[in-house]
């Protein structure tokens, strides 16, 4: 069995997805009152368009800019946590958390843990300065929007 | 004379204390912004969008004139510094400026990128107030089907022009306008792609997709090609002073490139990057001296600057009087103009002439407060860049939450902005341009209304758009621009084969 190039995966994926765009398309209820163009003529255009353009990227040959750069084998042999992909991961729960926790405990100290915790996590190991760059910013930012332009920023479990 | 009696106009307005306040701010907030790595101009109107919420629009689109200055400025500056271009039009930049940084002369070099950006800003300025209203007569006989015309073009010029994959860049503006259509339709009040969540009601906010695919995409990729560490590398700033000999060597490409850039950038899709470009690859063609470009040639980092700079004024022309951006960072001021009930278009110079003459006047201030910002600031600048990477990167993700939930204050759109900040990770990794994606998402709805308002008018005649001489005109160039890379690429293959 040969195997799918980069862009051929890639074209399989967007054509999956443009098929399923275009089930949906085809569900979009009739306005009540008939109309020359209805809500579902654009969306069944681009679906047929994102289809056509799966089937020309599963024919393009990829080029290098294409294909993603090998990582680093330094950064590879890193502990687990630490890898190049892990602090992706990390990085995004972190932001998942900082969602769901902005307005139980507030915008300036989830925003503080949020920066102070992650450039610790990025390598930057002068806590001090970090904790107060990150107090700094976050306060400044807090206080002009919620005092000088009126922007609500949830105060959480901060009397402030 | 009415172009001068419009501009004293102007002038009434931008010299307001509270608006020289706003370009003040603009233009230094832009440059802090855009040396940053991987924020450039987008980012820092999407950004600064939420500071304008409360301003009158005029004062709103000045503070964005400035901050768009001063980001393609401050961009410059990390290109030169650390030949590491936050953005696709300061790349020409790096060419000479790095190599002079490293020959110590970083000081002499951020100097030239001010004065270039100044002159070629000044100087389409003067282009822009003399086309811009002639240009504006001729668009008002647009109906719905040359509108429609017009922004196939815009995109198809972005498209084409990217220099990654043709495919995939169609595939970005494609996904960009399914995910402009999201939400209820305005004309028939149904549900689009909802997946049955409130939510999305509303559709997406194109900040939540502009800051995650763009900022959190960048901090992701930093992240995955060498993370944190301490310290990024030091650069001696040097003096800042030009000879009578340099200004004169620069004189002329500043001219010559601040016309050519004002051109291009007029042009949808074109933009800073091609007339950064195409004003490095002219000097280099009629210089004396083309073997020392690349190695450190005033000349050549004068051009692109004043290039990309004018271009930036330029493609102001289709956005006040067209309401097209014919780029990603115009679409953005485009989406901060609707937010603040501004729609630009072929009325515009009628009906909010406080608007367009106002920021074509802060265009002058924010020009020279640029230069008389920059230069004293110029060492200053540099050591910002020292800031340690990993800090400023839990920085920019502040930024990008804080930007997010002011504008929505929903705790939905972060997780929105997270997914974005992936999908641009995603595109970036495999080779997929994002400024069509982003063009796409601003003019997704208004294309789907000018065609549909274009068939209701023919009574779902599609021929209304070839029947129309500017709308087969537009569409015709657009057709023809996505063609001519393709056969340019089968004639190249056969000649391989030969």
């Amino acid at each position: 069995m040969t195997r799918f190039n980069t862009n051929q995966v890639l074209g399989l994926i967007i054509a999956l997805v443009a098929a399923g765009y275009l089930a949906m398309a085809f569900q979009i209820p009739n306005f009540a009152l008939p109309r020359p163009i209805d809500s579902d003529l654009f969306p069944k255009v681009l679906g047929f368009t994102l289809f056509g353009l799966a089937v020309l990227l599963f024919l393009e040959k990829p080029k290098d800019q294409d294909i993603p750069d090998e990582l680093d084998s330094e950064e590879q042999a890193k502990p687990l946590l630490l890898r190049p992909w892990s602090r992706i991961v990390i990085t995004s729960l972190a932001i998942a958390a900082y969602a769901l926790l902005l307005v139980p405990l507030g915008f300036v100290l989830t925003s503080l843990t949020l920066s102070f915790s992650l450039a610790w996590y990025f390598g930057y190991r002068r806590h001090s300065v970090n904790l107060a760059t990150s107090a700094g910013v976050v306060l400044v930012l807090y206080l002009t929007m919620t005092r000088g332009m009126d922007v609500y920023l949830p105060p959480g479990i901060l009397p402030f | 004379m009415d172009a001068f009696n419009n501009l004293m106009y102007g002038f009434g307005i931008a010299l307001e204390p509270i608006n020289i306040v706003y370009v003040f701010v603009g233009v230094f907030a832009g440059t802090i912004i855009g040396m940053l790595p991987g924020l450039g101009p987008i980012s820092a109107l999407a950004l600064m969008i939420p500071l304008t919420f409360a301003m009158e629009p005029s004062s709103g689109l000045i503070l964005m004139a400035g901050v768009y200055y001063g980001a393609i400025f401050g961009g410059s500056t990390s290109s030169i510094l650390l030949n590491a271009p936050g953005v696709a039009g300061t790349v020409a930049t790096a060419f000479d400026g790095y190599p002079l940084a490293r020959k110590g002369q970083a000081g002499k070099a951020l100097a030239i990128a001010a004065y270039a950006s100044f002159l070629g800003g000044t100087i389409s300025v003067v282009f822009l107030m003399l086309v811009a209203p002639v240009l504006g007569k001729f668009a008002v006989s647009f109906g719905p089907a040359e509108y429609f015309a017009l922004m196939v073009l815009g995109l198809t010029a972005v498209v084409t022009l990217s220099d990654k994959s043709l495919v995939k860049g169609l595939i970005a503006a494609v996904v960009g306008m399914m995910i402009s259509i999201m939400g209820i339709d305005l004309q028939t009040g149904t549900e689009r792609y909802t997946f049955g969540s409130a939510h999305l009601l509303d559709g997406i906010d194109f900040l939540v997709v502009a800051l995650g695919v763009f900022a959190l995409a960048e901090v992701f990729y930093m992240l995955l090609s060498g993370g944190g560490g301490e310290k990024q590398p030091r650069n001696r700033v040097g003096s800042l002073k030009l000879s009578k000999g340099e200004v004169k060597d620069i004189a002329g490409p500043i001219g010559r490139s601040s016309l050519l850039g004002f051109f291009v950038g007029v042009l949808p899709g074109a933009g800073a990057t091609v007339a950064s470009f195409l004003g490095y690859g002219m000097e280099k063609r009629i210089a004396r001296d083309p073997e020392t470009f690349g190695k450190g040639n005033i000349k050549g980092l004068a051009a692109p600057e004043a290039a990309n700079n004018a271009a930036c004024t330029g493609s102001f022309v289709p956005l006040l009087i067209l309401g097209v951006p014919g780029s990603g960072t115009t679409a953005v001021l485009l989406g901060a103009l609707l937010v603040m009930g501004v729609s630009p278009g072929p009325m515009m110079l009628e009906q909010r002439p406080d608007v367009f003459w106002g920021v074509v006047a802060s265009m002058y201030i924010g020009n020279i407060m640029l230069l008389v910002l920059n230069l004293p600031l110029i060492p200053l600048i540099a050591k910002i860049l020292d800031m340690p990477r990993a800090l400023l990167l839990s920085l920019i993700l502040i930024f990008c939450m804080i930007g997010v939930y002011g504008t929505s204050f929903s705790v939905f759109d972060l997780m929105l902005l997270l997914g974005f900040g992936l999908l641009g990770l995603g595109m970036r990794l495999f080779g997929f341009p994002a400024a069509p994606l982003i063009l796409a998402l601003i003019l997704g709805n208004i294309m789907e209304e000018s065609m549909r308002r274009a068939l209701q008018i023919s009574g779902g005649d599609w021929s209304i758009f070839i029947d129309k001489p500017i709308s087969l005109a537009l569409l015709s160039i657009a057709v023809l621009s996505l063609l001519l890379p393709l056969a340019k690429q089968m004639i190249s293959r056969r000649h391989g084969k030969k």
